[in-house]
């Protein structure tokens, strides 16, 4: 029976294993990929804000208080006119995409951070 | 951990302590086993569904209701493995490619010969399907009912089923 019940562990540790390791992997991965896209959408939005010169709207800053008061509430709508929309939305759905994936990671930390100590209990020692 | 009930071990598992699940393993496995043993008689296959069971199980904690009593769970998996392996294990009937069965309302036989394991109504009514007459058409040319027509070429297949 012994022999069994042995087997039977070492079969729930071979599945939870790879399992495990598969998931995280994924998580990883699709974190991973999902930064590097943000950054990459990011930096195509400055560009595309760069050429088309929409920062000089921001040049009031360097102005006196009243200044930026005046010119504050009107520059930032023109600015937001001229945001590529499309591409902040893709951004914007990203972003919350990796809050999602993040927040999972963190609400199951101490779950996989258990598992993965039996796992290595298990097969090393 | 002697003292720990399954309700607290299935916490635990679900918390992604794996090696609690040793303790469901070692309570239950003997009572499982001799109940597989029981109904089955080769060993390997008592320990194959003996694994399978707890697979289930393992696979099954994250819904399992812990306010439930896990013995009968396990047992109600044990008798759906079991199910299974009989299924699995039932015998399946199989033709000769010579003969060709089509499971709607005509059959077809390529080699005649098959013909002389049923009887002379049968092989009447048979003979008819072949050249490609209907269940409606053979009740008129043999003046019998359309069901007695089909209840007699249904047992006709169970016949050729069994004897080819």
């Amino acid at each position: 029976m012994k022999k069994l019940e042995d087997k039977i562990i070492k079969k729930i540790y071979r599945i939870e294993t790879k399992k495990t390791i598969g998931q995280i992997i994924s998580e990883v991965f699709l974190i991973v990929l999902i930064v590097f896209s943000s950054m990459f959408i990011f930096s195509v939005i400055v560009e595309i804000l760069n050429e088309q010169a929409s920062f000089d709207l921001f040049d009031f800053l360097r102005d006196d208080f009243e200044t930026i008061k005046y010119y504050f509430l009107n520059n930032s709508l023109l600015f937001i006119q001229e945001l590529p929309l499309p591409l902040i939305y893709i951004l914007i759905g990203l972003l919350l995409l990796l809050i999602w994936l993040v927040y999972l990671l963190i609400k199951n930390f101490n779950k996989i951070k258990n598992k993965l100590i039996s796992i290595y209990k298990f097969w090393f020692k | 951990m002697a003292g720990i009930s399954d309700k607290d071990i299935i916490r635990k598992i679900r918390d992604g302590e794996i090696d609690s699940y040793s303790h469901i393993v070692k309570k239950y496995t003997t009572s499982i086993y001799r109940y597989i043993k029981a109904k089955l008689f080769d060993k390997e296959e008592v320990d194959d569904l003996v694994q399978n069971v707890f697979i289930s199980f393992y696979k099954a904690i994250e819904k399992f209701d812990v306010k439930r009593p896990v013995k009968p769970y396990l047992f109600q998996i044990v008798q759906n493995e079991l199910k299974m392996y009989y299924r699995s294990k039932k015998p399946t009937v199989q033709l000769s490619e010579d003969i060709y069965l089509i499971h709607d309302r005509k059959i077809d036989i390529i080699d005649d010969s098959y013909l002389n394991y049923l009887s002379i109504d049968e092989r009447k009514i048979f003979s008819h399907l072949k050249k490609g007459y209907s269940y409606k058409e053979i009740s008129k040319l043999i003046k019998k009912p359309i069901n007695t027509i089909k209840s007699i070429v249904r047992r006709g297949r169970l016949k050729l089923k069994k004897t080819i």
